[in-house]
């Protein structure tokens, strides 16, 4: 069985972990086993991205890349959310919508989101269009079928119960189903923000003339190693930061419902 | 069941149609946005036969099947132990997961410049991101699968005195093997996206670098036959693993009939 | 109003051909405001039979009807009780009860005093702004019950409502709803596997058999009830030592062992 550890254990146990990472990192600089240029020490790496937050590099600041590229990602996570909710609760409902457009979405599923960036960049160009498109692409899936899969598996006394009570057939959609997928919704859209955001990574490191990718790329064109992770610090830190809110949305409704474990 | 086969055959098919239709017949698309069904035949054609973006379609569809191949593989084999070892050892996983906790939130497809700075364009580098990218979910759902594993089944384990190799290969490996597929499908579609995103960002072969040049062509037909390349390998890698899955999990009925 | 009847009901599930067989040659009628339970062994059919009268299901051959219309679709004048309750977890015990109304467009003042009145008569006046979850099971079976009666629907459904509480809270609210049953009463057809909570409740009791479910025999419990003044006693316990009542029991205990017995594969 495996044992438990006190809360003091594990987090003795979490310090050493994380301070083995930064020495071993620090190791490799210091020894001269890689060069600065190859992987810079750690406190370059914040120095930099402390540096970078207000100093302009690729024509903007950090925080104004960091900005360009939120943007994008709103809309785009937007888009998904409103057209996939609301298409994967109707499919749960009505069963020809459901046999008409699965195939088409089987179809598609595969495509990696990435793949679409060529076509995006040829409809809507590389400014905002192409790469809301690409994230679209990315985040969609989990929406539809997170939607889908909570519409599907309701309880059926409940849409039993409601058509009893006299709740015409549309209503059922918007008075029980959605209700009642909620917690399946959210936890779809926490999936959903993370590949949107991934997605919006991989745009912009593609084709874009600003935003955190496009950063990236050009500390990568310029040799400037620590440029590069100071972009990735910041992705991570917006990435993380975008699951924690999503996850305490979880709870709070999780924990309205008394569903909370 | 018939009924739900025919209405996708005839939306599949109502689809085609209309793509010649808005295309080649009544031409409301421009060829310059998106190809019509002989623009996209010749452009496969072109690729099969006289080659295109440094190669034919078989070299393409070899280099990247064999970049998502070797990174996947890598990745289970150092990610899968890392999960078991994790969800057994509460030491282990207190140790590792202040690590994971600040490398998880970093997409994968974020670590390809470094990758490039580190190793180039070539082959090196794509596999180190793909790695990155199909580790996570291994190490993850592997860790998940020993969790899962009921309380019951590891009393009766050590009820019965197993050794702790046979432990491992009779109880842990197959009690998370369930969960352990699952981060395996998934290791496997982060695999295609991250190779997709490496290629495109900078190759000299593979499918990405085809819809690269495609796109720099300005030709929609090579593009539609790439996305198609990539989205039937992708569908097939998955098959194929579904086999192996439905094989190694032949005794978890279960498992299987969830599954639908 | 309220008259329900099955003609010649039959239920097959599955292909026609190799179906399984639910119901045969139901026939049965409940009179309006009569109050007629179904018993018998799991898997009978019972409850399919209150399906094809909420609407939820519909026969193979034959017809249900009520007030001489045949069941086409579910609908608020057969308002359904259901054994896991089927609130809706994200709405209040107020909200819960309201649903029914609001789709009759009964205005909102009237749906105040409608939804106080049965707030009250149920004793969940302080928990009207509770959520589901908040409530005990009983509690929860109250507000489905509340539920429905707000309706003042023509026949109330019943589906085992008793069955997923514990045998305390059964009690009490099978008490409940004589007391409810004899202040406004209504058609009931309630479905349950318990003989004595069936002969304390009903007016007249239908035994059913096993697969292919058909009715075996209609006992009328409202003449013994009515001969030996068993309104007069408060308390259940009371009513269940009586001789008439273990009598009443006895024999539908023997004719659902009878029905046991015919089946020795099992």
């Amino acid at each position: 069985m495996p044992r438990s550890l006190s809360p003091g254990q594990s987090a003795l146990l979490g310090l050493i972990g994380f301070a083995a990472f930064i020495g071993f990192w620090y190791g490799l600089t210091a020894a001269g086993i890689m060069t600065r240029q190859f992987l810079p020490p750690p406190w370059e790496v914040l120095e930099r991205f402390v540096h970078l937050l207000n100093t302009r590099f690729a024509g903007a600041t950090l925080l104004q890349h960091l900005a360009a590229s939120f943007e994008r990602f709103a809309y785009g996570f937007i888009l998904a959310a409103v057209i996939g909710i609301p298409l994967g609760l109707l499919m749960g409902w009505y069963r020809l919508l459901d046999q008409i457009v699965t195939p088409i979405f089987d179809g598609l599923r595969f495509i990696a989101p990435i793949a679409w960036v060529p076509f995006a960049a040829l409809w809507f160009g590389t400014g905002i269009g192409g790469p809301i498109m690409i994230i679209f692409a990315g985040a969609f899936p989990p929406c539809l079928i997170n939607a889908y899969r909570g519409a599907k598996f309701v309880e059926p006394r409940l849409i039993e119960a409601a058509q009893m009570l006299g709740t015409p057939g549309r209503r059922v959609v918007s008075e029980v189903l959605l209700p009642a997928s909620v917690p399946s919704i959210i936890s779809g859209l926490r999936v959903s923000a993370g590949l949107g955001w991934q997605s919006l990574v991989g745009a912009e490191l593609i084709v874009a003339s600003a935003g955190v990718g496009y950063l990236m790329v050009q500390g990568q064109a310029n040799m400037s190693t620590e440029t590069v992770m100071s972009g990735m610090i910041a992705i991570g830190i917006v990435g993380l930061l975008l699951d924690m809110a999503l996850r305490a949305t979880e709870r709070a409704i999780l924990r309205r419902r008394g569903l909370e474990t | 069941m018939r009924q739900r086969t025919l209405i996708g055959v005839v939306t599949i098919a109502a689809l085609i149609a209309l793509w010649f239709l808005a295309t080649t017949v009544l031409e409301l698309v421009s060829p310059g946005r998106f190809p019509s069904p002989p623009d996209t035949i010749a452009a496969l054609w072109h690729v099969m036969l006289g080659g295109y973006g440094g190669g034919t379609l078989i070299e393409h569809v070899y280099f990247s099947l064999r970049l998502v191949a070797l990174g996947f593989i890598v990745a289970i084999v150092t990610g899968v132990p890392l999960g078991l070892l994790m969800g057994w050892s509460r030491r282990a996983e207190a140790l590792i997961n202040p690590i994971f906790l600040i490398i998880r939130p970093i997409p994968p497809l974020a670590w390809i410049p470094l990758a490039i700075l580190w190793l180039g364009l070539g082959d090196g580098a794509k596999i180190l991101v793909i790695w990155f990218a199909a580790f996570v979910p291994s190490v993850i759902n592997s860790y998940a699968g020993v969790r899962n594993i009921d309380r019951p089944t590891l009393e009766a384990a050590a009820m019965l005195g197993m050794p702790r190799f046979r432990f491992v290969t009779e109880v842990l490996l197959p009690g998370a093997s369930p969960m352990i597929f699952t981060g395996l499908r998934l290791s496997l579609q982060a695999s295609w996206t991250t190779l997709v995103a490496a290629e495109l960002v900078g190759a000299f072969y593979g499918l990405g670098r085809v819809l690269n040049v495609a796109q720099q062509d300005l030709y929609p037909g090579m593009i539609l036959v790439g996305m198609i390349a990539v989205a039937i390998l992708g569908w097939g890698t998955t098959r194929l693993l579904g086999l192996v899955e439905t094989r190694a999990l032949a005794w978890n009925q279960a498992a299987l009939a969830a599954k639908g | 109003m309220g008259r329900i009847s099955f003609d010649d009901v039959g239920r097959v599930f599955g292909p026609s051909n190799k179906g399984v067989v639910a119901l045969q040659d139901i026939n049965l009628g409940v009179e309006d405001r009569e109050f007629v339970a179904i018993v018998g062994p799991s898997g009978c059919g019972k409850t399919t039979c209150l399906r094809l009268v909420a609407g939820f299901d519909f026969p193979s051959s034959g017809t249900v009807s009520v007030d001489g219309k045949t069941v086409r679709s579910p609908g608020p004048e057969r308002a359904v009780v259901f054994q896991q309750f089927a609130l809706f977890p994200w709405k209040t015990v107020y909200d819960n009860i309201e649903i029914g109304l609001r789709n009759q467009g009964v205005a909102r003042e009237q749906r105040r005093e409608r939804i106080g009145a049965i707030l009250d008569l149920m004793g969940l006046q302080s928990y009207a702004e509770s959520f589901p979850h908040q409530l005990s099971g009983g509690m929860q079976q109250r507000v489905a019950i509340a539920r429905a009666y707000v309706l003042d629907p023509d026949v109330l459904l019943m589906d085992e409502p008793f069955g997923a509480l514990d045998a305390q809270t059964r009690v009490v609210m099978q008490e409940e709803l004589v007391r409810l049953a004899r202040k406004n009463p209504r058609t009931v057809l309630f479905i349950t596997h318990a003989v004595e909570e069936a002969v304390y409740l009903a007016d007249r009791v239908a035994i059913m058999t096993r697969a292919p479910g058909r009715i075996k025999e209609i006992m009328d419990v409202a003449s013994v009830r009515k001969a030996e003044n068993w309104d007069s006693y408060e308390r259940i316990e009371e009513v269940m030592d009586l001789e008439s009542f273990v009598h009443m029991r006895t024999h539908i205990w023997r004719s659902l062992r009878e029905e046991k017995a015919a089946q020795p594969a099992e």
